[in-house]
């Protein structure tokens, strides 16, 4: 009996840091979008990182939960509600910003050890954009036939990735993940847990070092994350045609014209149906 | 039949030393209207949620005694069957409302406990609680008043047998606080629920509630029918609780002899009128004298602003509005939910700007200007406190505006600031994490941070229990020597009529009436279209003596005494009290 | 000079919050009477799963552009917000456009030009594909439709309860916003250093702004679990008929076969086409 109360609490603690890391980093994702990029040269100059907040959280409270907070909050509030869902590479981001803010949070002992709480928000940014980086250019090398052959480009997206990443790091990590969260860590800690009814995280109640699981989950998260591209480069076979196929796709094609125009003819027939029922219905 | 009973409850929140509940043991009857009261931090919000089983199952702690409801011991049945027997709706109830749309927040509940009819289930709810036709609507489009019915709906969708609302009308005008009662009364009446209301306005209690139970220091002190627990004047002051004016105002003529000592005290104005009679003698006296007109200190010049809506038309607040404020003037803007008193503060500091027209403050036009560069000028605090701490400690956001101005002497006045709002001991707690008054009064300082010569507030009574508001309306007293003008938007009367001395009634978008608190309660006319409602007081004087204007329980003192009684008036009064 | 220039203007008519609440909340909530959101989500996502996958991996130029077309289609008819179409058109430009200068200035010539056109498409008909759905249909139904297809229960919840917060967190964080602009004191921003120092400052008072509105945040999510746990959301989550009843909600109307028979009638016609030619 007294196990299962504690467990209840917990999970409804976990469920009050993934709502709330959820709203907080959905919140800024949303502006972030909606803040246009500038670009000088090749520099991109952008405030896309916010990461601060699922870092500050997961520093102070349960880890996972804040991370898959942050992920499910830009998923949903600057993704499927602004409509700027963008498919597979969502999924990317998704799986490395859990892990980034994950293993960042997992790497604090004690919030007051301003030391800690630096060296791990820059390690949470570095794997973050280290593992976005190599799915990038992996996405250009999928998305672009002929990769190797055309003039030019896989030096430029190697170097544009590269540049991306070490602008990320040095721009965004250190403007905008370390020293915010250098600066909320302290703030906050001992003020908001209590407001959530929980405790505050120190040398005794840390969950943990950071074991093999951890690292070998991360892997396997991040290979889910690759594979999705890679099965979806497989799949590219499936729909391409060849052009000795051309005149039996021609066949092909009319074949779907005819069969579409046939079931548009059938739909409008039984929506009229269905519309003139209605009004006998009414006028019965 | 009871339809609680509790045995020896005790409760410690975890990590608290003290126990916020003390061996409580009580009954409550089913078909009951119960109103608990007892001053902020006695356990009031604690014992109610022992009663749906949040605690002990859902908030761990020390819990133990047993609590049970409907026979159903709340230590060991799950949540989800104790929600179909007590229902709770909570103080911050905008958090309760999960759903984005009316009908679909209503029949949650249903729909998480499989219940197939959840759709009528949540329609009926919506009926009763008066929210019929909304079921479409996203809850952004409701006003507060209908945002707490729907929390209320969403509870009853379940059909438990008993409701708990903890402390419904707190930010509501009487419009709509009138409404949520009438509804649970008839849900007590019609539908026969057992209601539990925590509530600081006893005159909601006197009209409302069947029995009164005090707390005092996580303590039951008694529960009795509403009449006689109001009649005990002294012991709810000492516990902050204050019983309807009228009681009060009873009360103190008995003390000074003014009224024969073996009648009953009455708890409503119904009540009132057969112990309370006109002094004679009394000259009706107009005890505000008309500020003189001076210099203006904020003009509105044809002021026409709407605001883009999601959907369709911009809704229009304000078209060719024309206003002038005096230097000097201590106004109070009053009018329903939604007639515009945010819109046009938000004017004056330059954070929203009028489509057409302009805004003078002191013969300046500040349509050009910041917001940043008027706040010498003129400052607002918001009506919820929260938002005004932006800092990690209450020093800190009081000195903010000082700081980043470069003012000489920021660390002295603050620490003067710091200690005019009793604020010394508390100055590096964050300002969130103080209690509703401090917060209140924390806001105020850093509103007057900057010494501005037009103070804008908010709502600055809202949320608070009443002697909470007693101290924040003698903060007010005092700010007017510091600050020149100032302007309150409230739906409190108390408030307006012991503080302003000119009265801006707001409709629709208009000033419907413009003038002295006699202009504006005395004229039935403005009364009835605007929906205010003057002081229990008031009504009390008015409905003894159509002339008589008494707007406090020291001026009511002044004009009327207790009425001499032959026998059978007094026996008249007891059949009615027991009727 | 000039970059700088737009960039505090930029940020600057950005961070007028109440455009931003404004635009974001029609775009949630404005447009919930089109045709788009009337139909059934479940066809939605089958129609997006397409139009979101297959251009990827298409090469044909007649192709890509009838679907590109399609989608302008249907995104104008679910009326999405102004904002929104300039972001996407901002996106596709920051995703392929500056790669093709760089190829250009790496030593490629015309023949990288074609496969970045290609590539162009490709991302402007994806991302028009998921604006029509994302933004056409009102979140709720996506969740629900989502959850049809097994998506974790406690996706759909995050995106139904985003939908019902985003005002109010909305609101908070203005008012936040609000109170430092009243008492801050933000630099002068008329000469060019000014410019850039305001920019920074806007930038700070943003984060700072996190610091009260987590705090805020924290109280209101407490009572929002509590309220769960009462209204039996962790029961829901875990009970198939609860799902079976959620999901009973939809229904697949000749409409929404009608749309999908429209699309598919336009795909083979492109197909058509670029195989005559």
């Amino acid at each position: 009996m007294s196990t299962m109360k504690k467990q209840t609490a917990t999970q409804s603690q976990k469920l009050m840091v993934f709502v709330l890391t959820m709203a907080m980093y959905g919140l800024a994702t949303l502006f972030t979008e909606l803040i246009p990029k500038f670009q000088v040269g090749i520099v991109e100059f952008s405030v896309e990182y916010f990461l601060f907040i699922p870092l500050t959280l997961a520093m102070l409270f349960d880890p996972m939960s804040a991370a898959l907070g942050a992920a499910t909050g830009e998923l949903v509030f600057s993704e499927i509600m602004l409509g700027q869902f963008g498919g597979l590479g969502e999924l990317e981001k998704f799986i490395t910003v859990t892990i980034g803010v994950y293993i960042a949070g997992r790497m604090v002992k004690d919030p007051k050890n301003r030391k800690m709480v630096g060296i791990a928000a820059m390690t949470g940014v570095v794997i973050q954009q280290l593992l976005g980086t190599i799915v990038d250019i992996l996405k250009v090398q999928f998305a672009v036939e002929d990769f190797e052959a055309v003039a030019g480009l896989p030096e430029s997206v190697f170097a544009t990735e590269g540049f991306a990443f070490l602008n990320d790091v040095l721009f965004s990590g250190i403007l905008f993940c370390m020293l915010p969260t250098l600066f909320l860590v302290p703030k906050l800690n001992g003020k908001i847990e209590p407001l959530l009814g929980m405790q505050t995280r120190s040398e005794d109640t840390y969950i943990g070092r950071i074991g093999w699981k951890v690292i070998l989950g991360s892997i396997i998260a991040f290979g889910v994350a690759v594979g999705a591209e890679f099965m979806a480069e497989n799949g590219t076979a499936l729909i391409e045609w060849e052009a000795d196929w051309a005149e039996s796709k021609t066949a092909l094609a009319i074949g779907m014209v005819v069969a579409a125009v046939v079931a548009i003819i059938i739909i409008l027939i039984m929506r009229a149906k269905s519309s003139n029922y209605h009004i006998e219905e009414e006028g019965v | 039949m009871n339809v609680i009973e509790i045995e020896h409850l005790t409760y410690s929140y975890p990590g608290a030393s003290d126990s916020t509940l003390k061996d409580i043991t009580v009954n409550i009857e089913k078909g009951d209207f119960l109103a608990i009261v007892g001053n902020n931090g006695c356990g009031k919000s604690t014992f109610c949620k022992t009663l749906n089983g949040l605690i002990p199952q859902f908030i761990s702690g020390d819990f133990s005694g047993t609590v049970s409801v409907c026979g159903l011991n709340t230590a060991e049945t799950d949540v989800g069957t104790l929600a179909r027997k007590a229902g709770y709706v909570y103080q911050d109830f905008e958090n309760q409302i999960i759903r984005p749309t009316v009908l679909d927040d209503a029949s949650y509940a249903c729909l998480n406990y499989a219940m197939k009819d959840y759709k009528e289930r949540g329609m009926s709810a919506l009926e009763k609680c008066g929210l019929t036709g909304k079921h479409n609507d996203y809850i952004w489009q409701l006003s507060g008043g209908q945002t707490h019915l729907l929390a209320l709906a969403g509870v009853l969708s379940l059909e438990p047998e008993i409701l708990i609302l903890d402390e419904p009308i707190a930010q509501l005008d009487p419009g709509h606080a009138d409404r949520i009662y009438n509804v649970l009364r008839e849900l007590n009446e019609k539908y026969g629920k057992t209601i539990i209301v925590i509530e600081h306005h006893t005159e909601y209690i006197a009209d409302y509630c069947k029995h009164v139970m005090l707390m005092k220091d996580g303590n039951i002190k008694w529960v009795l029918p509403t009449d006689d627990a109001l009649r005990r004047v002294d012991e709810l002051q000492e516990c902050n609780i204050f019983p309807p004016q009228v009681t009060i105002a009873a009360h103190r003529m008995k003390k000074s002899g003014k009224m024969e000592p073996d009648v009953l005290l009455p708890t409503t104005v119904m009540e009132g009128k057969d112990v309370f009679a006109l002094k004679e003698n009394t000259k009706v006296k107009n005890s505000v004298t008309p500020s003189e007109k001076t210099e203006i200190a904020a003009e509105f010049k044809d002021i026409s602003i709407s605001y883009r809506s999601v959907k369709g038309a911009p809704h229009i607040v304000y078209s060719d509005l024309n206003l002038n404020i005096y230097k000097g003037e201590k106004v109070a803007l009053i009018g329903g939910n939604g007639a515009g008193k945010s819109t046009l503060m938000k004017m004056m500091v330059g954070l929203l700007k009028p489509s057409s027209g302009d805004i003078f403050l002191y013969g300046e036009n500040i349509r050009e200007k910041k917001p940043e560069n008027l706040s010498r000028t003129i400052s607002m605090v918001y009506q919820n406190p929260e938002d005004m701490f932006i800092k990690d400690s209450i020093r800190a956001d009081i000195s903010y505006a000082m700081e980043v101005r470069n003012i000489k002497d920021t660390e002295e006045k603050t620490e003067s600031l710091l200690k005019r709002f009793r604020l010394t001991e508390l100055k590096e707690r964050d300002g969130r994490l103080l209690s509703g008054g401090q917060m209140r009064r924390a806001s105020l300082a850093i509103g007057i941070a900057l010494n501005p010569k037009i103070l804008l507030l908010d709502e600055p009574t809202a949320n608070l229990d009443i002697a909470t508001r007693k101290e924040i309306m003698r903060t007010l007293n005092d700010l007017k020597e510091i600050t020149e003008t100032v302007i309150i938007a409230t739906h409190d009367m108390q408030l307006v009529c012991e503080w302003a001395d000119r009265i801006i009634v707001l409709s629709g978008g208009k000033v419907i009436a413009d003038g002295s608190r006699n202009e504006i309660f005395g004229n039935e006319n403005v009364v009835s279209t605007s929906g205010i409602r003057p002081p229990e007081i008031f009504e009390m004087g008015q409905t003894l003596d159509k002339n008589s204007l008494c707007y406090t329980i020291d001026e009511f003192l002044e004009s009327f005494e207790g009425r001499r009684m032959e026998d059978e008036d007094i026996e008249k009064i007891i059949g009615k009290c027991a009727g | 000079m000039k970059i700088s220039k737009k960039l505090s203007e930029n940020v600057l008519d950005k961070l007028s919050i109440d455009f931003l609440r404004n635009q974001v909340l029609k775009n949630a909530y404005g447009n919930d009477d089109t045709v788009i959101a009337g139909l059934d989500p479940r066809i939605l996502i089958i129609w997006y799963l397409f139009f979101g996958l297959v251009p990827w991996f298409a090469n044909d130029l007649t192709f890509l552009l009838g679907c590109f077309i399609l989608v302008v289609i249907t995104t104008r008819m679910a009326r999405v917000a102004g904002l929104v179409l300039f972001l996407f058109g901002i996106g596709v430009f920051s995703q392929t456009g500056y790669l093709l200068i760089v190829t250009l200035f790496f030593g490629g010539d015309a023949s990288a030009v074609v496969p970045l056109l290609i590539l162009t498409l490709k991302v402007a008909t994806v991302s028009l594909a998921s604006v029509t759905i994302f933004s056409g249909l009102d979140p709720d139904k996506l969740a629900n439709g989502l959850m049809w297809y097994g998506c974790p229960e406690r996706l759909s919840f995050s995106i139904s309860y985003a939908y019902r917060m985003l005002p109010v967190l909305m609101e908070e964080f203005q008012n936040v916003l609000l109170s430092y602009r009243l008492r801050g004191n933000p630099p002068d921003n008329s000469t060019f250093r000014g410019k850039i120092k305001y920019l920074a400052y806007q930038i700070k008072i943003i984060i700072q702004a996190f610091y009260p509105l987590m705090l805020n945040t924290a109280k209101r999510s407490r009572t929002t679990v509590e309220v769960l746990e009462i209204k039996g959301y962790r029961y829901a989550s875990v009970n198939k008929a609860v799902k079976k009843i959620k999901l009973s909600s939809m229904k697949v109307t000749n409409n929404d076969l009608l749309f999908l028979a429209i699309s598919f009638l336009w795909v083979a016609v492109t197909v058509l086409i670029s195989t005559i030619i």
